[in-house]
């Protein structure tokens, strides 16, 4: 038995120090550099949020909050209310995802203090194909989206996609990525102003 | 060759063109075809790959007089796992931009074959100072690749380098050169040219 282990010992003493000695290194280093992560993910999603509402802060109000995005599956985001510099509430940014044409897309979405309208919306990551799902990061797609009603949406092969209203329009050549993007919107606008107003934290602005 | 004394030259230059990874080994095709959509991505990489394989190398040779051979494959993976670790956080941490670019093709470092194929081929093998110079040379040769495939894919997809305009007014932008297909047919389209001077050569 005793030689047994000590067979043991000698075949596997190597593995062990160095598993020990490279954890020790993996800890050390993200100790140092996990703040520095932490502090990037906040600054991107800052300044994602500036640019849908300007010159507000940003206070996370509540966060994980479950979300089905459909089939059955659940996603969790966080919700922060956006006060402008004379304290009133201009309104709310949520992250929100939903499968696209290659994978998953992530969005910010912001509506205003009422819930009532959308006030835009960025992409936090996707992969979408270039030159034409990716195109719902750019302006000419996005710009429908903002002050348009948060109520359920519709996607349009045709039609004016200068008209701000619940239609909007496609981009050709990339209708699963523009279909996922207003199924984000529909699946989301609704269970976060559920959740905002049985929170109370709707409508009045406090 | 590493039967034999190897010369530090002769190391050094074969990663760099008589065993170039890509070119000559056809080792690392995920990254090769992945990253290389434009220059900036593709030399992110090809620096994290030369991190790794540095450090990779330099801990295999300096345990090679200690390695039993059923467990040799298992430390050559945990080293090399340990550094693309830390070369993942250094890049969230201090590049989020390309490291949300390269996403999950940093971590899969560690599956790349060009990094154990040199840990068993060279660094179990040989002293620290040609690990070093194999590690430096193979690198380079890797990344020098990556750049010029990333070159052209950006150059012919946008018709900028380093997000610079250089192309002349009403270029037309291709941009499936951006997706799979344009990796392939570049990657294709240089081995052919490689295999040609080769051959010519011998």
């Amino acid at each position: 038995m005793l030689k047994m282990i000590g067979h043991y010992i000698k075949e596997s003493w190597l593995l062990v120090v160095s598993a020990f000695v490279f954890g020790l290194l993996i800890a050390v280093t993200n100790a140092a550099w996990q703040p520095k992560i932490i502090q990037n993910k906040i600054t991107k999603l800052d300044s994602l949020m500036n640019v849908l509402i300007a010159d507000a802060k940003f206070e996370l109000i509540l966060s994980d909050v479950p979300v089905e995005t459909g089939r059955g599956k659940i996603a969790k985001s966080n919700i922060y209310k956006a006060t402008a510099s004379d304290g009133n509430c201009v309104g709310f940014c949520f992250g929100a995802e939903g499968s696209g044409f290659a994978d998953k897309i992530e969005l910010v979405v912001a509506v205003d203090a009422e819930f009532k309208t959308i006030m835009g919306y960025s992409v936090l990551s996707s992969n979408e194909t270039p030159g034409f799902g990716d195109r719902i990061t750019q302006d000419y797609f996005r710009n429908q989206f903002i002050g348009a009603p948060a109520a359920i949406l519709n996607l349009t092969k045709k039609g004016d996609d200068k008209k701000i209203d619940d239609e909007i329009v496609a981009i050709s050549g990339a209708t699963v990525s523009s279909t996922a993007v207003v199924d984000i919107f529909n699946n989301y606008l609704k269970q976060i102003r559920e959740k905002l107003a049985g929170e109370g934290k709707l409508a009045d602005g406090k | 060759m590493e039967n034999k004394a190897p010369t530090v030259s002769n190391v050094f230059t074969a990663g760099l063109w008589r065993e170039n990874p890509i070119l000559r080994l056809l080792l690392g095709m995920c990254p090769t075809l992945a990253v290389t959509t434009a220059v900036k991505p593709a030399l992110t990489m090809g620096l994290s790959v030369i991190f790794v394989l540095l450090c990779s190398n330099i801990v295999v040779s300096l345990m090679r007089k200690l390695l039993k051979p059923h467990l040799r494959i298992l430390m050559f993976t945990l080293a090399i796992a340990t550094f693309v670790t830390i070369a993942d956080l250094f890049l969230k941490a201090f590049q989020p931009e390309m490291s949300a670019v390269l996403g999950p093709y940093v971590p899969l470092i560690i599956v790349n074959c060009i990094i154990i194929c040199r840990a068993e081929a060279c660094a179990s093998k040989n002293g620290l100072f040609v690990s070093v110079i194999d590690a430096i040379g193979m690198g380079i040769g890797f990344t020098v690749v990556l750049c010029i495939l990333g070159g052209i894919r950006e150059l012919l997809a946008t018709g900028m380098i380093f997000d610079i305009p250089v192309m002349w007014k009403g270029f037309m932008p291709l941009s499936a050169m951006r997706m799979p297909v344009g990796a392939f047919i570049t990657l294709g389209l240089i081995l052919g040219l490689v295999n040609m001077l080769t051959a010519k050569k011998s």
